[in-house]
């Protein structure tokens, strides 16, 4: 009986460690490669960049004024979902690109030099009569 | 004071002119004034990137790189692109290059994000 709240406080004080080390601006954890839960997954992230296309674009027309600002807010909202979605010490780009449908060819394409273990990207492409859309977010694990 | 400049050396950090030269140099390289053509669109792509990929990695400096290539034909449509980064200011950056000829359209982006 008497041994059960030693036990409960050790975690907690565990806790309030971890919190302090937060607070501070510099503190090693000493983590070179993110465990298998805080990856950078294509299957976590994917869904979070669909719905903002969805949302976002479903019947709206290219209208050359207000598609660069939409454009803009697009690459905004994606990175702050992604942020608050985990994936600590991820550094994240997002690039989103909209074009105007008018039966001309596009081509794009990516390459990247980083570490395959750590680091991945998300695509996701949305069409609609009027425009197309593509964005891509890569994920970068900071050492 | 000598420690302090470990951090921040003109080795580790992110050249903008540099890598715009590297980038213009590829893209005139492999496409310079072709004609748009469906079928090489694939190979101008990936040429122009692994080029760019293999001067950056050329200049020896830690970092990680993401190029993007966009290639889109010259049809009187509009295109818009928008980027958004979380990284350090500090060390980290970008470089955005348009570049044009009489049938298409190049965009390619280069962000190098330090280790």
């Amino acid at each position: 009986m008497q041994d059960e709240p030693v036990a409960t406080e050790q975690p907690q004080q565990q806790q309030q460690q971890q919190q302090q080390k937060e607070g501070e601006e510099v503190a090693n954890t000493y983590v070179i490669r993110p465990n298998f839960e805080s990856k950078f997954r294509p299957l976590l992230a994917k869904p979070v960049i669909h719905e903002v296309l969805v949302e976002r674009l479903t019947d709206k027309a290219y209208d050359k004024e207000a598609t660069s600002g939409l454009c803009k807010e697009l690459t905004d909202e994606i990175k702050a979902r992604l942020r608050a979605n985990g994936f600590e010490r991820y550094k994240f780009v997002v690039q989103v690109a909209i074009g105007e449908q008018r039966g001309q060819g596009v081509k794009m394409a990516c390459r990247c030099l980083w570490d395959s273990d750590s680091d991945n990207y998300v695509q996701d492409i949305f069409m609609n009569d009027s425009l197309f859309c593509v964005a891509v977010a890569f994920g970068v694990f900071h050492y | 004071a000598g420690m302090d400049n470990l951090e921040a050396t003109d080795e580790s950090s992110f050249s903008v002119d540099e890598v715009s030269n590297i980038i213009k140099e590829s893209v005139e390289d492999v496409i310079g004034t072709a004609h748009y053509s469906h079928n090489k669109v694939g190979q101008w792509t990936s040429s122009v990137i692994e080029q760019c990929v293999n001067q950056l990695t050329r200049l020896g400096k830690p970092f990680k790189y993401i190029v993007t290539c966009l290639v889109m034909q010259k049809n009187g449509a509009g295109l818009n692109t928008a980027s958004s980064c979380y990284w350090d200011s500090q060390t980290d950056g970008s470089c955005i290059i348009k570049w044009e000829n009489k049938s298409m359209y190049v965009i390619v982006s280069v962000f190098g994000l330090a280790v």
